[in-house]
């Protein structure tokens, strides 16, 4: 989010000494550059063109597959036999679902916590500050299990409720149970993009917000919310693209069918013996992911440009 | 002449001496192993032992990798000194023998250089394409909460009947995630499955022929509301046993000798009971092969030929509780008569396509569709 800096006009002398510097710089982007492209970008291609029909005869884990489309000019069959199958369209819209939900959810909670931890008073604002970021040091599988074992059947929030006399149902293995883990693993993130937001505006704008008679909603929906939009833009997006495409969480507390498309991929792969279809939902996730990423560099860059 | 003659005796001679040193001296067997504690136990405390003590020449090295999370690393390290042209140090290999071999890895095995090779199932060496010898068999079991069940079923209609009678109190895990699940799903569609194409399943692939499992799935979809939480599958083998343990259902699927040692060590209370259906829920074979590569070759055939032995065989059902190697009729009469007519139909799972395409519709088809709400 830099803004392009102006370069006066240079002499001559300045000019070679500055295409030395470039040449150094391109130097050291080389290695990095390297290893990108060949461990990212060739095997996605590789992804793309096995999507499309063109199997690699030298890849033995996509030439073994079952139910391989092969063709020697790119097509669209396999993307047709996906949309075609409607245990595809299960698994989307759960997926869909599931990542809405955690956006919405996650969102509202983490700026909630954020807030509080911007304007709170006391010492209990600190510690609230501190437990929002403790999900960040537990791996999601940890996370996961503990989920499972607290608000699983006959777990300890059951027992809880239980000793109230409140019913309860639990929400680990249906729809719900992965919105649960998506958020609690996402809060850290959410939590520590939006206060360092907050914490850039400036106690003189709220003053004078509060000193021209406006109170706290006010203050937060004419002032704060605006001034923040661009960390609230990156949480949803970052959300939406790693909820997308989660597996840890939704394979341990998500239903066994529908499942979210990182487990079905996974399924696909290994225990269907399908790659050509698993890699055909990673390319379909891929072009989703990026028009949400494209979505974002869109509104920061309208935002930017509006602020200059 | 005379002189070639003498150099031909001296090296006949060298040769000779170099092959009676080779005889002399003490050979020791790399075995590398996998598996679960009771797998260690079994070469340690009992197989190990015994073979030393009838040939001291033989020294038995034990390299063992717990629930195979070594395996790959075992394979690189072959493949590796494979493509040096080095000697791995890896003579015996339990565990993923067919794929070691279709790497080129192992080496074929034959009656010729394992006589008692004949004593074994064909099908059973087939499934690895000979490149070991099946030395123990494990079958899915099903287990059962004796406080509540004082008949268990015994045979798959009675089981099925069981099921629907006591909703919410069986389940099994997904097929994609272990053995007892998948034998359990595995077991429904062989009833649709017609005798003549049996054999099929098991070694071969055709998709056209999964028109036969419909009846299976049928069966499969029926019952989902009437197991566990109205249609939850659990996860892995161990939550099997797990739910058992907790209580939650009372019967269920799990691995003969995994329920043996949740049982031995008190995960699960003794009141849980293993028993087997008719026809039996599938078993798998563990095979011991040898390396290409290995330099003590005759050494590990005659190993290979000592552990399909009756005595050792023995020792082996009875450690394991499992099925042993070699066909019931060359076993003792009480080992006969402790599996009875169960071991005499060794049944199969699918051939490894066909299971995945099994996996697969299981999901699309019992899964697959949107389970009755509960309440």
């Amino acid at each position: 989010m830099s803004r392009a800096v102006r370069v006066p006009p240079a002499s001559d002398g300045e000019a070679s000494h500055r295409r030395r510097e470039a040449l150094w710089g391109l130097l050291f982007v080389l290695p990095p550059l390297a290893v990108l492209v060949t461990l990212v970008v060739l095997p996605a291609l590789d992804a793309v063109r096995f999507s499309l029909g063109l199997v690699p005869a030298d890849n033995v884990s996509y030439t073994s597959g079952l139910n391989l489309v092969r063709s020697d000019v790119p097509t669209l069959q396999v993307f047709r036999d996906l949309f075609a199958n409607p245990v595809f369209g299960r698994n989307l819209s759960l997926t869909l679902f599931v990542t809405f939900a955690s956006m919405l959810l996650l969102a509202v909670l983490s700026y909630a916590l954020a807030l509080y931890g911007r304007f709170g008073v006391g010492r209990l604002r600190s510690i609230a500050r501190t437990l929002a970021l403790l999900p960040m040091f537990v791996p999601g599988v940890i996370a996961a299990y503990a989920l499972i074992t607290f608000y699983g059947d006959n777990g300890l929030f059951e027992a809880m409720l239980g000793r109230v006399g409140l019913p309860y149902e639990t929400v680990v293995r249906r729809d719900w149970g992965v919105v649960l883990g998506s958020v609690w693993t996402g809060v850290p993130f959410a939590v520590l993009m939006l206060s360092s937001g907050l914490d850039a505006v400036s106690e003189e704008q709220i003053e004078a917000a509060r000193d021209a008679g406006a109170g706290f909603w006010t203050v937060l929906w004419r002032v704060v919310l605006p001034l923040n939009l661009v960390p609230l833009l990156i949480v949803l997006t970052f959300t939406f693209i790693g909820v997308f495409g989660s597996f840890t969480v939704p394979y341990l507390l998500g239903p066994t069918s529908p499942q979210m498309l990182g487990v079905s991929m996974q399924l696909y792969f290994g225990s269907f013996r399908q790659p050509q279809v698993a890699v055909a939902m990673a390319v379909f996730s891929f072009v989703v992911c990026a028009f949400a990423g494209a979505l974002y560099v869109l509104a920061t860059t309208r935002q930017q440009g509006r602020r200059a | 002449m005379k002189k070639f003659m003498v150099g031909m005796a001296v090296a006949a001679a060298l040769a000779l001496g170099a092959h009676v040193a080779a005889q002399r001296s003490p050979v020791t067997l790399n075995v590398y192993s996998e598996g679960d504690v009771n797998v260690q136990d079994l070469w340690q405390k009992s197989l190990i032992p015994m073979y030393q003590k009838a040939n001291p020449n033989v020294r038995l090295n034990l390299v063992f990798s717990s629930h195979g999370a070594g395996n790959q690393s075992t394979l690189d390290r072959m493949a590796a000194a494979q493509k040096a042209g080095k000697v791995s140090g890896v003579d015996l290999l339990e565990g993923p023998v067919d794929d070691a071999g279709a790497a080129g890895l192992m080496d074929k095995l034959d009656a010729k250089k394992v006589p008692n090779l004949t004593r074994t199932d064909p099908k059973v060496v087939q499934r690895v394409q000979g490149y070991g010898v099946p030395y123990r068999g494990s079958s899915v079991v099903l287990a059962y909460d004796s406080t509540k069940v004082k008949n268990p079923p015994r045979t798959l209609p009675a089981l099925l009947d069981w099921i629907n009678k006591n909703p919410g109190q069986f389940t099994y895990n997904t097929p994609d995630t272990g053995g007892s699940g998948n034998a359990f799903v595995t077991r429904l569609l062989r009833t649709g499955i017609s005798a003549k194409d049996s054999d099929l399943f098991e070694t071969d692939y055709d998709p056209a022929m999964e028109k036969q499992w419909d009846k299976g799935f049928a069966t499969l979809k029926a019952l989902a509301p009437k197991l566990y939480g109205g249609g939850q599958y659990s996860k892995n083998n161990v939550e099997t046993l797990q739910l058992l343990g907790k209580g939650a259902i009372t019967m269920g699927p799990v691995w003969s000798d995994m329920g043996l040692s949740y049982l031995k060590q008190g995960l699960l209370p003794d009141t849980i009971k293993l028993t087997q259906i008719d026809p039996p829920l599938y078993g798998g074979a563990s095979y011991v092969g040898v390396a290409k590569d290995s330099p003590n070759k005759a050494a590990a055939y005659a190993f290979l030929n000592w552990l399909l032995t009756p005595g050792v065989q023995a020792v082996v059902v009875d450690r394991m509780n499992g099925y042993p190697g070699v066909k019931l009729q060359y076993m003792g009469k009480d080992v006969q008569a402790k599996f009875g007519d169960i071991a005499g139909d060794f049944s199969f799972g699918f051939s490894s396509k066909f299971g995945a395409d099994m996996n697969r519709l299981w999901y699309e088809r019992v899964a697959g569709t949107p389970q009755p709400q509960q309440r």
